[in-house]
C-alpha cells in the first residue's frame, strides 16, 4: 500500500477518536485533493464506519458483566467522543416519524381548526437575529428559525430593553418594542405589518402575533389569508387584504381599509367587518360602533416614500462628507464608485486635486447598485473579476478602508486589496474563510532568508446572516506604535503589536488589485484563487494610521 | 394519488433509505452526532417538499440532492467548528459517496461474515471501540495495552474489514 494511503488511514483513525489537530485535518484535505485513490479509500473507510455504527445500533450489545457496566459509565461516554451516543440514528428517526404523523393528522384535520383552539402559548423570548443563536447541538435545531423579517426601519427609536435590529434581520418568536418611528415586518406567511411607535408587539409564529399597545397596519395578500392578530382575548383574523388597529388602555379600534376581517372573542358572536367599517372594543370587551375614525395609519407606499426620504438624506450627507474627505492630504487614493455609466471600465480616482494616473481599470466586475439606489458599486463574482491599480511611491503607516457587501466567503483567502508580487514592504489585506480580517506586510525581499511576515488576524467577525449587508471594514498599520488595528463598522475588532524583527517601516504598493489577486506566486496552489464574492462601494487608502475616532466618523457618515 | 396515500408512500421510502442517507451524510461530515442532526434536517426538508415527491420516480437521487445541500449548509453555518472536510472537498466527494451510500445495505451484509471471521481478540477490540463507543484510551486500559498498540491494532483490523467487505461485494456482483 502507498505510504500516503497508509497515512490517510491513520489520520482517519485519529479523527474518529477525536484526536486529530488542525494540521492533521489540513493534511487529510491535502491528500484527498491530490489523489483519486485516496478519495476512493476515504469513501470506503467512511462507509465502513457508517456500517459499523448502524450495526452497533441494531445489535443488542448489553454489557455482559458488572465490570463492563462500570467501564462505560455515563461521564466517560460523554467525555469520550460524539460517537458515544448509541442508538441515536434509530431513536431520532422514530421521534421524527412521530412528528411526521402529527403533521399528517393536522393536514387531514383541516387548516381552519386552529380557530377553535386557545392561542398557542409560546414562551416569550427576545427577538433574535436568526443566525446568532448558539451553534445548536440539540435535536431542536431544525425547528429554531425565525418567523418574520425586518424589511424597513424609518426614524426608529428602540425601547430601552429592545435589542437594536437592522433591515434584513430575522425575527424569532418574541417581543418587539419601539418608542417611536416605524418598523415594517414581513411575516413568513406573506403578511406585512407596519408598526407605529410607541408600540409593544409580540410575534408568535409566521402567521400570528399580538399587539400589547400601539398602532399597526396589516397588509394581507391572498396567500396569507388567515393571518391573525391577538388583542387581549380578541382575535382579529384577516380574510384579505388590509386593516388597521390602534390599541390603547381605553380599548381597541379596528378599521378595515380593504377586504374583510373577522373578530373572534370568547362568549361572543363572531363579527365580520368589511371595507370602510370600523369598530371600537372597550377595555371591558364590549363592541360599539366607532364614532370617529382614528388618525390615519401610514401605509406601505407612504412608508416607502418616507424611507426614500431618509435614504436620500443619508446619501446627500455622505456625498457632502465624501467631498471633504477627498481633500484629505493623507489620502493616497480614493474611489467613490460613483460613476453612473455602466460602460465606463475606468474606476475614477476621486482625490481632490484629481490625479488620473491613479484611476483603476475594471476587469470583469459588473456595476451594481451601491449603498443607496442612486449610487453605484462594483460586484466581484467570478474568479477573474478585479480592479487593477498602480500606485507609485513609498509610504510608512497605512490605513485601508472600504464599504463591502460580502455574499459569502468561498475561498480560503478572500481578497480586499492585494499587491501583485507581495514583495518587501508590500501589504496584503484580505478576509480568511473563517471570517477573520487578515493584514500582513512582507518584511524581506522575496526569496531571501529572514523573518516571516507577521499575519495579523482579527477575531472572526463574519457570519452568514451578514450576507448582503453593507459592512465598513478598515485596518490601520501604524509604524510609530508598531501596531495593526482591525475595525468593523467603526468599532475596533482587535489590535496587535508587531514584534520588532517582523516590523516593516517602509511600505509600497506598486501594481495591485482590489477584490482579487493578480499574480499568485504559486499558480497551482489551491489558495491561488482569491476573488471576493461580494461588492465594494467605497475604497480609501491613506498614508497614515487613522485614529479610531476618524474610522468611526467614516462609518457614521457612510452608513446606508 | 390522494394525500394520505401519498404521505404513506413517502414515509415508506424515507424509512427504507434512512440508513443510506445516514451513510452519505456521515461520510461527508465525519461525525456521528452532526450526521444525525443533518439527516434529521434533511428528513424535515424532504417532508416540507412532499409536493415534489413522485412515487413512480426514484426517491434516492432527490433525497441525496437535498442531503447534499443540507451538508453544505451545515458546513457553511458552522464555519468556526472543526470539520474533516471543507465545502469544496465535500462537493468533490459527493458523487462518489452517493455511489457507495446506495450500496450501504450491501456493505452491512458483507460486513457481518467479515466480523465473524475476526480473531476473538480483534473482535473484542472492535466491540469495545465501535459497539460500546469506548475511547481508545479506555479500550487500552481495559485490555492492558498501551494506546499506540491499540491504535495500530485497530488500524489493521479496519483495513482487514475494509478489504474483506470489498472482496465479498465483488463476489456478489
Amino acid at each position: 500500500m502507498q505510504p500516503q494511503l497508509e497515512e490517510l488511514e491513520s489520520l482517519l483513525l485519529d479523527w474518529e477518536a477525536g484526536e486529530l489537530d488542525p494540521p492533521g485535518i489540513d493534511r487529510v484535505r491535502e491528500i484527498l485533493r491530490g489523489d483519486a485513490a485516496a478519495r476512493t479509500l476515504f469513501v470506503r473507510m467512511q462507509m465502513l464506519s457508517s456500517a459499523l455504527k448502524l450495526e452497533a445500533e441494531t445489535r443488542i450489545t448489553a454489557p455482559t458483566t458488572r465490570a463492563e457496566v462500570a467501564a462505560t459509565t455515563l461521564p466517560q461516554r460523554r467525555a469520550a467522543h460524539p460517537a458515544a451516543r448509541p442508538s441515536l440514528v434509530a431513536l431520532r428517526f422514530h421521534q421524527w416519524i412521530a412528528v411526521a404523523a402529527a403533521f399528517v393528522i393536522c393536514m387531514l384535520a383541516g387548516r381552519l381548526a386552529y380557530l377553535e383552539f386557545a392561542p398557542v402559548s409560546v414562551p416569550p423570548t427576545e427577538a433574535a437575529r436568526a443566525a446568532s443563536s448558539p451553534p445548536a447541538e440539540s435535536s431542536h435545531e431544525a425547528m429554531s428559525h425565525g418567523v418574520a423579517l425586518v424589511t424597513r426601519l424609518v426614524d426608529i427609536v428602540w425601547d430601552q430593553d429592545q435589542s437594536h435590529l437592522e433591515v434584513g434581520d430575522a425575527l424569532a418568536a418574541g417581543r418587539l418594542a419601539i418608542d417611536s418611528g416605524y418598523v415594517q415586518i414581513e411575516f413568513f406567511c406573506g403578511a406585512t405589518v407596519i408598526l407605529e411607535g410607541p408600540a409593544e408587539f409580540e410575534l408568535f409564529s409566521a402567521e400570528r402575533a399580538r399587539v400589547i399597545s400601539g398602532r399597526l397596519r396589516a397588509h394581507v395578500p391572498p396567500a396569507a389569508r388567515g393571518f391573525t392578530i391577538d388583542v387581549d382575548d380578541m382575535q382579529v383574523v384577516d380574510l384579505g387584504t388590509e386593516f388597521g388597529l390602534a390599541v390603547s388602555p381605553a380599548g381597541t379600534h379596528v378599521q378595515v381599509i380593504d377586504g374583510e376581517v373577522e373578530l373572534h372573542q370568547p362568549a361572543q358572536q363572531t363579527r365580520l367587518l368589511t371595507a370602510g367599517q370600523a369598530l371600537l372594543r372597550g377595555a371591558d370587551g364590549v363592541y360599539q360602533a366607532a364614532t370617529q375614525p382614528h388618525a390615519p395609519l401610514v401605509g406601505i407606499t407612504d412608508l416607502e416614500s418616507r424611507d426614500q426620504g431618509q435614504h436620500t438624506a443619508r446619501y446627500e450627507r455622505w456625498k457632502a462628507w465624501s467631498a471633504q474627505l477627498r481633500r484629505d492630504p493623507r489620502l493616497v487614493t480614493y474611489y467613490g464608485f460613483d460613476e453612473a455609466d455602466s460602460w465606463e471600465r475606468r474606476l475614477t480616482c476621486g482625490i481632490d486635486p484629481p490625479n488620473g494616473e491613479l484611476d483603476g481599470a475594471i476587469v470583469g466586475a459588473g456595476r451594481v447598485t451601491g449603498r443607496w439606489s442612486t449610487k453605484g458599486a462594483l460586484e466581484f463574482k467570478r474568479p477573474g473579476d478585479r480592479v487593477r491599480i498602480q500606485i507609485p511611491g513609498e509610504f510608512q503607516s497605512l490605513t485601508f478602508a472600504c464599504w463591502a457587501k460580502i455574499d459569502s466567503l468561498d475561498r480560503r483567502f478572500n481578497s480586499l486589496f492585494l499587491t501583485d508580487n507581495y514583495n518587501q514592504g508590500e501589504p496584503h489585506w484580505q478576509i480568511l474563510e473563517s471570517g477573520q480580517l487578515y493584514f500582513s506586510v512582507r518584511p524581506v525581499e522575496r526569496g531571501t532568508p529572514g523573518p516571516h511576515d507577521r499575519k495579523v488576524l482579527s477575531p472572526p467577525f463574519w457570519e452568514p446572516s451578514m450576507s448582503g449587508r453593507w459592512l465598513h471594514l478598515a485596518t490601520t498599520f501604524n509604524v510609530e506604535t508598531k501596531t495593526v488595528t482591525h475595525f468593523l463598522n467603526g468599532e475596533i475588532l482587535s489590535q496587535d503589536r508587531i514584534p520588532d524583527e517582523q516590523m516593516v517601516f517602509t511600505t509600497r504598493i506598486g501594481t495591485a488589485s482590489i477584490g482579487n489577486w493578480s499574480i499568485p506566486t504559486q499558480p497551482e496552489a489551491q489558495f491561488a484563487i482569491r476573488n471576493l464574492n461580494g461588492s465594494i462601494d467605497e475604497f480609501a487608502l491613506f498614508s497614515a494610521a487613522l485614529t479610531a475616532d476618524e474610522i468611526k466618523a467614516m462609518y457614521e457618515h457612510g452608513q446606508p | 394519488m390522494d394525500a394520505s396515500n401519498r404521505s404513506e408512500q413517502f414515509v415508506q421510502q424515507l424509512t427504507e433509505h434512512q440508513n443510506r442517507l445516514y451513510g452519505y451524510v456521515y461520510s461527508l461530515l465525519g461525525d456521528h452526532s452532526r450526521a444525525s442532526d443533518v439527516v434529521q434536517e434533511t428528513n424535515l426538508v424532504l417532508w416540507r417538499k412532499i409536493d415534489e415527491f413522485q412515487a413512480d420516480k426514484p426517491f434516492l437521487p432527490w433525497a441525496f440532492a437535498i442531503a447534499r445541500f443540507q451538508v453544505l449548509a451545515h458546513l457553511r453555518d458552522h464555519q468556526r467548528d472543526r470539520f474533516l472536510l471543507d465545502a469544496e472537498l465535500a462537493e468533490t466527494l459527493s458523487e462518489e459517496v452517493q455511489q457507495q451510500a446506495i450500496q450501504l445495505e450491501a456493505v452491512r451484509d458483507a460486513l457481518r461474515p467479515c466480523m465473524d471471521a475476526l480473531t476473538a481478540e480483534h473482535r473484542d477490540l472492535i466491540d469495545r471501540r465501535y459497539f460500546r463507543a469506548m475511547s481508545v484510551a479506555d479500550v487500552a486500559a481495559d485490555v492492558n495495552r498501551n494506546v499506540s498498540a491499540v491504535k495500530v491494532a485497530l488500524l489493521r483490523i479496519r483495513r482487514n474489514l475494509a478489504n474483506c467487505v470489498q472482496k465479498n461485494l465483488a463476489e456478489e456482483s
